[in-house]
């Protein structure tokens, strides 16, 4: 009944519609409500700084690795003298530390800190 | 259940390369499934996640000086057996602790104080033939 009635008076007003002017920006609302994000769940991007200190102590706890040698550009079978199978080791710690699931592919790459760092930075679900 | 999912593919490697790639292959599905383990058989207050990562890779390392294709593909089956039996529960708590917990840090017959005047010869002799 209600409806009746609203759709009985809007089509007897008549409402000033206001005419959007042709330069001005598509945003309508000022620019600091849309890049803080607060109620999304694809903002709560890792702080590079964050994802450089949690990797760095992974592989420092690691038992062979001597936590001295350990900096954000050390190559894992070159530097620090680790083989393969420790590799892999270290990058299912790494899928442990930060809730991931890196496929094979990718996890035959990562073989320094560097890219182990680019890959959890770049990576979406990353947390 | 557990082990229809991980299954492996028995035909045998083609070379080395490919046995490699089937051990880490192996690793990975392990170490994947240590949340599952530590949780059917309850060891929070005894290991770490990373400690069973370092005993598994330790026991595949044991076997890393073979070359033989087909022979990794024997370990890795009974490996994949071994992992099946963990998962689907078919261990028990103290299998666990006594084969992959302890077995590197304080079994009894490594631990320093227990027989420390018993000579290298009788230690080896326990361990092995050849020696």
């Amino acid at each position: 009944m209600a409806w009746a009635l609203r759709s009985a008076i809007l089509g007897h007003l008549r409402v000033p519609v206001a005419v959007v002017a042709a330069n001005r920006s598509s945003l309508l609302a000022p620019l600091w409500t849309t890049t803080v994000r607060s109620m999304s769940s694809h903002d709560d991007h890792l702080e590079k700084t964050q994802v450089i200190d949690r990797i760095l102590d992974i592989v420092k706890s690691f038992p062979k690795v001597d936590p001295s040698k350990v900096t954000p550009e050390v190559h894992f079978q070159k530097d620090l003298g680790l083989d393969s199978l420790d590799n892999v080791e270290i990058i299912m710690a790494i899928e442990e530390e930060f809730k991931l699931e890196i496929p094979d592919k990718e996890a035959d790459k990562i073989d320094s800190c560097a890219l182990a760092i680019e890959y959890v930075y770049n990576h979406p679900m990353a947390s | 259940m557990a082990f229809a999912m991980r299954v492996k593919v028995p035909p045998n490697s083609a070379n080395l390369q490919e046995a490699r790639h089937r051990t880490f292959d192996f690793f990975r599905a392990a170490c994947r499934s240590i949340p599952s383990i530590m949780d059917i058989y309850n060891l929070y207050d005894v290991v770490n996640p990373s400690q069973l990562r370092s005993t598994i890779a330790a026991e595949i390392r044991k076997n890393a000086h073979i070359t033989n294709p087909k022979v990794i593909d024997m370990l890795l089956f009974k490996a994949m057996e071994e992992l099946s039996n963990i998962t689907e529960h078919a261990k028990q708590r103290h299998h666990i602790i006594g084969q992959y917990v302890v077995g590197n840090q304080g079994l009894v017959q490594d631990a320093a104080n227990k027989d420390e005047n018993v000579s290298n010869f009788l230690k080896n002799f326990y361990k092995s033939n050849y020696f």
